[in-house]
């Protein structure tokens, strides 16, 4: 056998990071989905995997794929990571590229932005901006004056 | 007494047995992201709801993860062995089309199938006699209808060995 078979069963998994206090290495928590032999049902089953990352690079609820290494690090870091798949708090769409936060848009749409600044360019924006102000000082003092 | 739940023949063995999708040997991961409410998750929620149970039982060795409400627009995700990835867009399909759109792109054919089955016919062949891991029976003393195993009951003396070189060695 020229090719170094891995050690342990799982190859690739994907699971979510729950603990990052140990150096260079994160606590992944893995789902399975076990069949209930009774209820004939599939329910989530969980499993805690230790996984190398040399760049410490992941923060609690990411989620992260992982791949089994060819020996075991230690005694229970037998996985490294390979790819973080959904950083927490900045979820990137595969599809479109634009960061995500649940079903909404954080980005604006590329097209809608460039009809906007065909229309205005920034000096306009500007005087608009200014005349906001002028209108908004003028008037705070009436407001301001007419309470004793 | 009728079963209990929305759809409770998803529960049954017959169901998940249906299942046609086998995924071919490199596939590890699949991951499913969808929206619990809206039009365009519709299709993806048929499809976690109805044919995820029978994909995971024909491929229990396959990690299937669900996510919900990530990602405003619904699709699925593959990991292969050599880390490739394959993503497909499931906003506004059928649980049908997805079903056989997976099939075509990761599963394996018909043709593979029937060489696997065959394979595995030819593996338990009851004509082999041999140790349980790679035949059926081990002697011919344990099917019905032949000679029963002399460790059990004595074989009838014309058929002992003793008494057939006797009979040899007595003709000569």
């Amino acid at each position: 056998m020229s090719v170094k078979q891995a050690s342990v069963h799982a190859k690739w998994i994907i699971g979510r990071v729950i603990g990052t206090n140990m150096v260079k290495t994160a606590k992944v928590r893995v789902t399975r989905l076990v069949l209930d032999p009774f209820l004939l049902k599939y329910y989530n089953k969980r499993k805690t995997y230790f996984a190398h990352d040399a760049l410490q690079q992941c923060t609690l609820g990411d989620v992260v794929l992982l791949k089994a290494l060819p020996e075991p690090r230690s005694k229970h870091v037998k996985h490294e990571l390979v790819e973080m798949v959904y950083k927490v708090g900045r979820v990137v769409d595969p599809l479109t590229g634009m960061k995500v936060e649940g079903t909404q848009f954080l980005e604006p749409f590329a097209d809608l932005a460039d009809d906007l600044d065909k229309k205005m360019t920034l000096s306009d924006k500007n005087q608009e901006l200014d005349s906001a102000a002028a209108s908004s000082t003028a008037s705070s003092p009436d407001s301001t004056s007419q309470t004793p | 007494m009728p079963m209990k739940g929305r759809f409770p023949i998803r529960r049954t063995l017959e169901y998940l047995q249906k299942g046609d999708l086998i995924f071919k040997n490199q596939v590890k991961i699949m991951t499913v992201n969808y929206n619990t409410s809206g039009e365009l998750s519709e299709g993806a929620r048929k499809f976690v709801f109805f044919n995820i149970p029978q994909i995971q039982y024909k491929n229990p060795w396959v990690q299937v993860v669900m996510f919900k409400n990530m990602t405003p627009s619904p699709f699925l995700k593959f990991y292969l062995n050599d880390g490739e990835q394959v993503l497909v867009d499931v906003e506004g399909k059928d649980h049908q089309r997805i079903m056989q759109h997976v099939k075509k792109i990761l599963g394996k054919s018909e043709e593979v199938l029937h060489i696997e089955a065959l394979a595995k016919m030819q593996e338990s062949n009851p004509a082999n006699f041999g140790p349980k891991k790679y035949c059926l029976k081990e002697c011919i003393c344990e099917v019905e209808g032949q000679v029963p195993c002399p460790g059990t009951t004595p074989l009838p003396k014309e058929l002992t060995g003793k008494y057939r070189t006797q009979m040899a060695a007595s003709q000569e």
